[in-house]
């Protein structure tokens, strides 16, 4: 690997002045997990890389006044699936950060990191896309948010403009009865790029009615994570298991899959619509279970065997569809 | 068998002169598990590999320029910027060192001259101050090719029509029993002719031919290639080498620079696993290269990971054609075998692979009729070697998926045939030797009873409704140790002041517990506590001979030379203690430690005794320091004619074996979970039972490993997937659920307390037992390795409305 300078910037005016000054030599710089591998393997030259880490609130998970969830870009995958405030509200969340790579990367890799690189695999995506989520980058012309679909363009490419790095990920409050359910295809079971994985969040729609929302987002079937609408709606429609299978397959046609040396199109395109079932099922097993129980406030109560049956650390309990 | 009758067997010399009573052998060390005598420093991390090695300032790093492209003539090569840049100290091409190489076959260069004949070939190799000055070096280096037509299917380069990858392969060196076709792409044809093919079919009630594919199959050890070299003042050249085979890297590294083998020295240190890629030379040339321009600095050459995937060995890939005939009862009549082995660019290692899957082509069973062709062919992908089998894994990949394929047309149980038709004491293999005493039958028992072959599987991990389906299967095996006719051992055994006793061997410790064994044999050879012996690891100029760590000979070969040597220093000792003493030596006995004497009731300990002797009666003394020599190379293998391969014994034994596996299909998603793996082998005696298990573990999941997950990924003999994001291997959560491993005991005639080897068996079966299973399961049949979640998907697809 050939040599580097590793600058750490004063406060965020500096990094992005560093990292506007320096064009693509200069990069930002987090967990490193990706970065080492392709500045090892050749593919970035860079003059110097600009510490991130350091710079104030971006390792830090906090609630704001106005009750939104606030995770520093900064923030490791294993700080983030083990935070109270992402157990008790965004359990979705943590299941996608326990499914990155091992246990031992997830202490290096961020949560940022992972959005930063865009790659349509990257686990956490699918969730923040249910989630809602909203990007907070901060750049030459100061700070701005990008609605999180929209910060991911396409395929290694995101919305950061030269001189601009992710700050945070700001999650809406977690709405009443919420339950996710995260599941991926790998070719082994832990640390492998998801060849497909699918992302199922529901919630109640309001406390009038019955009825109940759903978001369904995918990765690694297309240039960018991507949701798919007609599914989400289909299934508010009609969850009965006919209802669950059509959305299944709805979710499946709104997949952009390749064939490369992973898996084929064809592949993932029927796995989308495996996941996407199995998600389903598990999340309204997950309602069911929760309505059997006093749950504080909106969500999976905090602790729990996560809705797919996958425990949080170590061995998976279950093998379902390859998440672990 | 008791160990008198067995040393009796063994040699004639170290035992002759006395007699151990069997009553006092009771404190035997053979068949116990005591703890890997080098395991504390490897857990800990004090072990010492060569990468950990220190060699100061003067330190140059060296670094490979590979072809990007799979076949082409080079028309220039420019080195003149790389010497340019400051920082540079040596740079060398094939004009500097022009001269083959090979272990079979010579057709090998370090430096590729003229062509260059796979992605990853090497040109030319830099030395430079730092690791990225030689980075910087090497893409300086200018080349010019002439593309070529490339050869990326071994059918297809067996044929008239390919191009020749090897123009000059007439005039290649080859060892007595390779068979090159010169003018052709095909490096070694083994033929296996026997009985009457025409009768053979009529007396089947069923024939049946199907074809097989392999992969190219890495290693992926722990440590990559790694060597340092360095040339001293009177022109000799030392060389720290993760290797396999110290000894065999001296002979080929010294024929190839014609140098003196007493002019290189080679040092093997702790080696971070194999699997058979450090065996023979791959990358440790270069090294010495660049350390004879060095000027006296040492050298570094150390793959990366990228590397390893495909510039040092990888396994061969395989199309097998296997065609069989079997009556109603299940008997097989006959077999006709085409091997088209995909032996990558250079075949100086591969084409005794193809050897002996021709000498085992037709699995572990009888059969009266037999033709069979195995061809090495040159193609333009990375260069076969050695891997864990031998070629085993391969063939029996298709052969046990036959048997099975022949057993359900027949309505038979696969169980039932393969015990019908395996070798039992006294049939005559393939090619025409007779079969030792042999464990084969009871290891199929075993394996079967196991698994629980004739009850139903067990329930769903999730019940009913289930998307998964559970199946059973099995496999059996047989393998040789693969090699020359005479590879030899030896050993030494020195006796300390303190008593305790060093041992000196030449074989590598790679993990599979050889030190520990050799400890044992010497305890107990010599009548020491375990923990009063020392094993070296490997200097040439300092160990004895050891022809190469591969095999699965070391236990066998090697401790026949260590228990051998261990004897003779015993012997030393007790005729010393005899004459002092003035008793019987037949009296005399070691045991932990103490010479003691059953007449007299005296003892003594070796401490006063095994160095500085014994003072006679009359006050003169006897003995001296004790150096017990041993050594063992099997005298009794006879060459096969070259037409039909029939001679009276083609190898020195077999080891056999059997597995039976049990996995969970999910039919949705393809994914196969193997939920179960019994593992059992006839490794003739357990040396460390513990060890034997933990082989049968370890070949169990690396099997199952190369079965669902494995393979280089070759495009126009571009590697697609040279790094561990997309090859990938089973990890502890990828793992059988359950492992169970059973040990069988027939002993070996000339095995060291009747052992033969088991390193390597334990993967043999495992791959086409898991897609026996898979079948039994959801009833699809993959050919093709690995059983990838997507293919099982898709042949399920098939069968569905």
């Amino acid at each position: 690997m050939q040599p580097f300078d590793y600058l750490i910037p004063k406060d965020h005016a500096e990094a992005s002045a560093l990292l506007a000054a320096g064009g693509g030599s200069v990069r930002p710089f987090m967990g490193g997990t990706d970065f080492l591998i392709r500045a090892r393997g050749g593919f970035i030259r860079p003059q110097s890389v600009v510490d991130l880490k350091v710079l104030p609130g971006m390792r830090e998970i906090r609630q704001s006044p106005d009750g939104w969830l606030v995770i520093g870009a900064a923030c490791t995958m294993n700080q983030v699936a083990a935070h109270p405030l992402v157990l008790a509200g965004y359990d979705l969340l943590a299941q996608a950060c326990n499914s990155v790579a091992s246990y031992q990367l997830r202490n290096r890799a961020t949560i940022g990191g992972n959005c930063c690189n865009a790659s349509p695999a990257a686990d956490t995506a699918p969730a923040l896309f249910c989630l809602d989520a909203v990007a907070e980058t901060y750049g030459p012309a100061g700070a701005r948010r990008i609605p999180i679909a929209d910060f991911f363009v396409g395929p290694g490419r995101s919305a950061l403009q030269l001189g601009e790095f992710l700050t945070a990920i700001h999650l809406p409050p977690a709405p009443t009865g919420a339950c996710g359910a995260f599941n991926k295809l790998g070719r082994t079971k832990l640390g492998d790029i998801s060849a497909v994985s699918v992302a199922v969040y529901a919630w109640e729609h309001d406390t009038e009615t019955p009825r109940r929302d759903w978001r369904i987002a995918l990765g690694a079937v297309g240039p960018t994570p991507l949701r798919a609408p007609e599914a989400e709606a289909a299934l508010a429609a009609d969850a009965s298991p006919q209802g669950v299978q059509r959305a299944a397959e709805l979710t499946a046609a709104a997949a952009r899959p390749i064939d490369d040396i992973r898996a084929s199109a064809a592949y993932r395109r029927a796995m989308v619509a495996v996941l996407a079932r199995r998600g389903i099922e598990a999340v309204l097993a997950g309602i069911a279970r929760a309505g059997l129980q006093a749950v504080p406030f909106g969500g999976v109560p905090a602790g729990s065997v996560s809705p797919t049956g996958v425990l949080r650390e170590g061995r998976p309990e279950q093998m379902i569809g390859g998440a672990a | 068998m008791t160990r008198d009758q067995e040393s009796g067997a063994r040699s004639q010399e170290s035992a002759s002169s006395f007699q151990l009573p069997a009553s006092n052998r009771k404190h035997s060390l053979i068949g116990t598990s005591p703890q890997r005598i080098e395991g504390r420093a490897k857990v800990t991390g004090a072990a010492t590999y060569v990468d950990d090695m220190q060699f100061g300032p003067n330190l140059l790093h060296g670094m490979l320029k590979h072809s990007p492209i799979p076949h082409g003539i080079i028309v220039r090569i420019d080195v003149s910027k790389a010497r340019a840049l400051p920082g540079v100290r040596v740079v060398v091409t094939g004009e500097d060192f022009p001269g083959y190489t090979g272990l079979y076959l010579k057709d090998r260069r370090i430096f590729a001259l003229d062509r260059v004949r796979y992605v990853g070939d090497t040109i030319a190799a830099v030395a430079a101050d730092t690791p990225e000055i030689a980075q910087q070096a090497v893409d300086l280096i200018e080349v010019e090719f002439e593309p070529l037509p490339g050869v990326f299917d071994p059918e297809f380069g067996a044929s008239p029509e390919a191009p020749l990858i090897h123009p000059e392969l007439g005039n290649y060196e080859a060892v007595p029993f390779i068979f090159p076709q010169p003018g052709t792409n095909v490096s070694n044809w083994m033929k296996v002719r026997k009985g009457d093919m025409d009768k053979g079919w009529a007396e089947a009630d069923l024939v049946y031919e199907h074809k097989y594919r392999v992969p190219h199959i890495q290693h992926v050890p722990l440590e990559t290639h790694v060597c340092v070299a360095q040339q001293d003042v009177n022109g000799k050249i030392t060389l720290w080498s993760s290797s396999q085979s110290p000894f065999a890297q001296r002979n080929l590294i010294a024929k190839a620079l014609h140098i003196s083998h007493s002019k290189l020295r080679v040092i093997t240190p702790y080696v971070g696993g194999g699997f058979g890629c450090k065996a023979g030379v791959s990358m440790e040339g270069a090294a010495v290269a660049l350390a004879m321009n060095a000027k006296g600095r040492p050298v570094k050459l150390r793959m990366t990971r990228e590397e390893e995937f495909y510039t040092t060995f990888v396994r061969q890939g395989l199309v097998a054609i296997i065609k069989m005939g079997m009556t109603q009862e299940g008997r097989i009549t006959a077999v006709h075998n085409r091997f088209y082995w995909d032996g990558g660019a250079s075949t100086e290692y591969g084409t005794n692979i193809t050897r002996a899957a021709g000498y085992s082509g037709t699995g572990p069973y009888y059969v009266p009729n037999i033709h069979i062709d195995s061809l090495c062919v040159y193609t333009n992908h990375p260069v076969g070697g050695a891997m864990r089998g031998f070629g085993m894994p391969e063939i029996h990949w298709g052969i046990e998926q036959h048997i099975d394929q022949m057993a359900e047309k027949l309505g038979l149980d696969p169980v039932q045939v393969r015990l019908i038709n395996c070798l039992k004491d006294g049939d005559e293999t393939l090619t025409g030797m007779i079969m030792h005493p042999t464990g084969l039958s009871q290891c199929i028992q075993k394996a079967a009873e196991a698994i629980g072959w004739t009850s139903p599987p067990a329930p769903l991990l999730e019940g009913e409704g289930s998307h998964k389906r559970r199946g059973k299967g099995l496999a059996a095996m047989w393998k040789a140790p693969a090699m020359p006719p005479n590879p030899g051992s030896s050993a030494i055994v020195r006796m300390n002041e303190d008593g305790t006793a060093t041992v000196s061997i030449g074989g590598v410790d790679i993990g599979q517990g050889a030190l520990t064994a050799m400890a044992q044999l010497a305890a107990e050879g010599l009548g020491v506590k375990i923990e009063d012996v020392r094993v070296n690891t490997v200097d040439t100029d300092y160990s004895p001979y050891e022809w190469q760590t591969v095999a699965s000979r070391l236990t066998w070969s090697m401790g026949n030379a260590v228990l051998q040597a261990a004897e003779n220093a015993k012997l030393q000792i007790l005729q010393t203690v005899a004459e002092a003493w003035n008793e019987d030596i037949n009296d005399l006995d070691i045991i932990d430690g103490q010479v003691v004497s059953y007449r007299s009731e005296e003892s003594r300990s070796l401490r006063d005794i095994a160095v500085y002797g014994m003072q006679r009666p009359d006050g003169t003394w006897i003995g001296g320091p004790v150096l017990g020599r041993g050594n063992f190379m099997p005298e009794y293998v006879t060459p096969l004619d070259p037409e039909t391969g029939q001679g009276p014994r083609a190898v020195v034994h077999f080891t056999t074996g059997c597995q039976a596996v049990e996995v969970e299909v999910d039919e949705e998603t393809g994914e196969v979970q193997v939920l179960k793996i019994v593992s059992a082998y006839d490794v003739g005696r357990a040396i460390n039972p513990d060890m034997v298990r933990t082989q049968m573990e370890g070949g169990a999941v690396q099997g199952m490993s190369t079965a669902l997950l494995e393979g280089i990924i070759l495009q126009n003999g571009v590697p697609r997937n040279p790094n561990f994001t997309d090859y990938r291997i089973a990890t502890a959560v990828d793992a059988p659920l359950e492992l169970e491993s059973i040990i069988v005991e027939v002993p070996q005639d000339d095995g060291p307390f009747g052992a033969r080897g088991v390193g390597e068996h334990p993967m043999v079966p495992t791959a086409p037992a898991i897609a026996n299973a898979v079948y039994n399961a959801v009833g699809i049949r993959i050919d093709s390795m690995p059983i990838t979640s997507e293919k099982v998907w898709r042949e399920l697809a098939k069968t569905r409305p």
